[in-house]
């Protein structure tokens, strides 16, 4: 984890400096983030993952895979911090540096990283646990799909106690987890966010009127793990949002096309390393794939589609009035805060093991609900965290209003909390349903490599996306996962034995261009919509 | 002088014959003068000896000590002080908004214990609701009239934005309203419900010089109206000027944490020009106070 995070600090300094400083690569680099953060990372994990492990055997490769991908879903968001910060940096400051003469690396070591540290720093504690999401779940995958174990990892433990059902065990690498989590944030990360703030330009923003108050408080409020989640949804939908030029506008999606179009490439040589027959991969095959192939991926990818939102749907329903209801009083949110950034920061798929005993229950709806719950667990604290902080950062006058003008508590839910949240709550959800496409994967199918999975929904992309890495057949015959599976396996390995790779880019890349079609078409419209209506501008 | 606040300056004058106000003594609350059977002004809001403390890791970090006004009707009473001193915090008191931990303040005689319609407040960052336009805003005013029909708020809001000069503006939203106009939109929202008391915190504070002035004859000019049901305002201000300009009375409160150091009527005729030397004098005065 740390490997990685050095990584993606010194990645996104490198990129985001860049892009901050010379419009042309800003033209062409802020885009490209934009589309890389909305891409479902673990999607394209199983391709990393055989590539690399195709390079490199044995663990040392799974180990460099997981790195790269937990380095892959940290690095956007602080290269956009990066972006921001170095642009923010008051031109008077940029003047001096060049009037001094220094020379660019100079400069870098003196102003831009500085500028950027406290950024990075908060920056960082939203990666990590992004980063420890991906971890569990690329742990799990990596043992799921390749059979090969990285050396030593919390995802593997708990993934392989799980599988077994080994209580005691999996209970116990759970709980290390979550104390794990907590002590770390409170060591290192609370201790780099505060170090970095003195290198804030201008006034070092503080709580609202009753600063003085909540001083005793603030180690809660301010230092927490709360941040993690007020993500700002990519300044990517904002890049884009942003008035541009026409031609500008333009060249942005030729760019998206063009990426596109480059990144299916790359996913079908990817694809090619994986075939072990003489089936040789070439652009008509794909073009020319048969009916029969796209339509079960699109009927997965319409019921994983339908699944999010509905799980979509039932957070609303939960954690708006909720998170209204705890930011609006001061006690209650200064008490239950720590426990839910607690509950909050363990990833959802790590719990995924522990839900399965229990939703037993529902029969042959089981798989379904188990991944319901494990979405819901993902997404839900995003909506829930932008919305309470949508409330905390209204002035405190508008609350002087609402009291001196006797609104009722009816009245003043429908005219005064629901329109204030709005922007954040629809920041919230655009994370939330990012998050849930990557949640998605794992929680539609888990489960060991060639062995009857611990869980599964009926029908659903992840599902397809991890069959296709893994194949249904061990030497040559039907496994037990062929035998849970008997039509998805039967269509899936029409075309060689051990693992389809054509399917699999057909799946990924569909999924992709719907979320990312998505992305461009509704939310940057919800956004624009909500903000110039909605935002609270003094 | 016409009628509504009716004989705004005269009462005043008669006050400070009678007794030694505006020499600067810490006895505020002036006794109704004798031999004035006619004009004897009511008191509309009684401040009694008001105190609010915070408590603080364990002790008590004062704001306001022992602070008495009276306002009386028809008066316009500005209340003013360095900064700091607790001026907002007595308002918001007065409005119901904030419990004081001593003492008590009363309307008409019945303790204030929270908010009332009837008392209505002026904010400073004229707290207008971004999603709503002008006119859905003053009808957000009358919220607690449940008693009356849409129909009829709307009448009433539109007639409050016609008196504050913004007929035609109904439609928009405050964020395309400059300053001077969102505030009118925040008086015509706090005279929808008619109340009887104006409480205004630094309205004019976030204008420019010339929207502030325009605003501030503007607003006598709606107080002097016969058929405005407002009896008693209280202002605060920090402007000097602006003081000397609108107040009657004015009451200075001392630094943190607030007492009050004097309580001045200011005797000065109406309309008042800032060019007269009286007028100085008193500006002089005042500075004196607040140095």
């Amino acid at each position: 984890m740390i490997v990685a995070l050095i990584f993606s600090i010194m990645f996104s300094l490198a990129v985001g400096i860049a892009a901050a400083r010379n419009r042309r690569a800003e033209a062409i680099i802020i885009p490209l983030l934009d589309v890389l953060q909305s891409i479902p990372i673990l999607g394209f994990f199983p391709f990393v993952i055989l590539g690399i492990a195709d390079v490199i055997p044995g663990p040392a490769g799974t180990d460099l895979a997981v790195i790269f991908l937990i380095f892959t879903s940290m690095s956007w968001n602080i290269c956009f911090g990066v972006y921001e910060a170095v642009k923010s940096i008051p031109q008077d400051y940029i003047d001096l540096s060049f009037m001094s003469n220094t020379g660019t690396l100079q400069r870098v070591v003196s102003l831009y990283i500085p500028a950027s540290l406290s950024r990075i720093a908060y920056n960082t504690q939203i990666s990590w646990a992004v980063g420890l999401f991906y971890l569990i779940s690329s742990e799990v995958i990596t043992t799921a799909t390749s059979g090969t174990l990285p050396v030593r990892g919390i995802g593997v433990d708990i993934f392989t106690y799980g599988i077994q059902h080994d209580s005691t065990a999996y209970y116990s690498c759970l709980g290390l987890l979550v104390v794990a989590v907590v002590i770390w944030q409170f060591i290192f990360l609370r201790e780099f966010s505060l170090w970095a703030e003195k290198y804030r330009f201008g006034d070092v923003p503080q709580g609202g009127h009753k600063d003085w108050l909540m001083r005793r408080y603030s180690w809660i409020s301010e230092r927490s793990l709360s941040k993690l989640f007020l993500i700002r949804p990519g300044k990517g939908v904002t890049a884009f949002t942003s008035s541009l030029s026409r031609y500008r506008r333009g060249l942005k999606y030729a760019l998206l096309i063009l990426f596109l179009v480059f990144l299916a490439f790359l996913v079908a040589t990817e694809a090619n390393l994986m075939r072990t027959s003489h089936h040789s991969f070439n652009l008509s095959a794909v073009l020319s794939a048969a009916p029969a192939d796209e339509a079960f991926i699109l009927v997965g990818l319409a019921y994983s589609f339908v699944r999010i939102w509905y799980v979509y749907f039932i957070c609303v329903l939960v954690a708006l009035p909720v998170g209204i209801l705890i930011a609006l009083h001061e006690k209650a949110y200064n008490t239950l805060i720590p426990v839910i950034e607690t509950i909050a920061s363990v990833p959802s798929t790590a719990l995924l093991p522990a839900l399965v005993p229990f939703t037993m229950i529902a029969g042959s709806y089981a798989g379904e609900l188990t991944a319901a719950m494990v979405i819901f667990l993902g997404m839900v604290w995003y909506i829930l965290f932008n919305v309470m902080a949508g409330i905390r950062t209204l002035p405190g006058d508008l609350f002087e209003l609402k009291r001196s003008l006797k609104v009722t508590a009816a009245q003043a839910w429908r005219n005064i909390y629901l329109p204030a949240v709005a922007t954040a709550f629809v920041t919230g959800s655009i994370t939330a349903v990012g998050a849930a496409w990557n949640t998605l994967i794992v929680a539609e199918f888990f489960g060991s490599k060639g062995q009857a999975p611990l869980t599964q929904v009926g029908q659903g992309i992840g599902k397809i996306i991890v069959i296709a890495t893994d194949g249904c057949l061990t030497n040559g015959q039907p496994n037990a996962l062929y035998a849970a599976n008997p039509t998805l396996c039967g269509m899936i390995t029409a075309n060689n034995g051990a693992g389809d790779g054509l399917v699999l880019t057909l799946a990924v890349l569909s999924m992709t261009v719907l979320v990312v079609a998505f992305n461009l078409i509704v939310w940057r419209r919800v956004y624009h919509f909500v903000t110039k209506r909605y935002a609270y501008n003094r | 002088m016409a009628s509504g606040f009716p004989s705004l300056g005269r009462d005043v004058v008669n006050r400070a014959v009678a007794t030694q106000a505006g020499t600067g003594q810490t006895d505020s609350v002036a006794p109704p003068p004798s031999g004035l059977a006619q004009t004897n002004p009511s008191p509309v809001i009684d401040v009694e000896h008001v105190s609010l403390s915070y408590k603080m890791d364990k002790a008590d970090f004062p704001v306001l000590v022992d602070v008495s006004v009276t306002a009386y009707r028809n008066e316009f009473l500005m209340i003013t002080g360095p900064s700091g001193c607790g001026k907002s915090t007595l308002l918001r008191i007065i409005a119901g908004l904030t419990k004081p931990t001593g003492g008590e303040v009363k309307f008409l005689g019945t303790p204030i214990t929270e908010p009332r319609t009837d008392i209505a407040m002026i904010f400073q960052n004229f707290v207008l609701l971004p999603w709503k336009t002008s006119i859905d805003n003053v009808m957000f005013g009358l919220s607690s009239r449940q008693d009356l029909s849409e129909d009829r708020k709307k009448e009433i809001a539109e007639n409050a934005l016609e008196q504050v000069g913004l007929e035609g503006f109904e439609h928009v939203y405050p964020g395309e309203l400059s300053g001077g106009m969102k505030q009118r939109v925040g008086i015509a929202r706090a005279l929808a419900l008619e109340p009887k008391v104006l409480l205004m915190d630094e309205p004019f504070s976030s204008l420019d010089d010339l929207t502030a002035e325009r605003l501030r004859k503007e607003i006598y000019s709606l107080l002097i109206n016969p058929e405005s049901p407002i009896q008693t305002v209280i202002m605060i201000s920090h402007n000097v000027e602006e003081i000397v300009e609108l107040a009657d009375r004015a009451v200075v409160l001392s630094a943190r944490p607030g007492r009050v150091v004097a309580d001045l009527p200011i005797d000065l005729p109406r309309p008042r020009s800032r060019k007269a030397e009286e007028f100085q004098d008193w500006v002089d005065k005042l500075y004196s106070f607040l140095a």
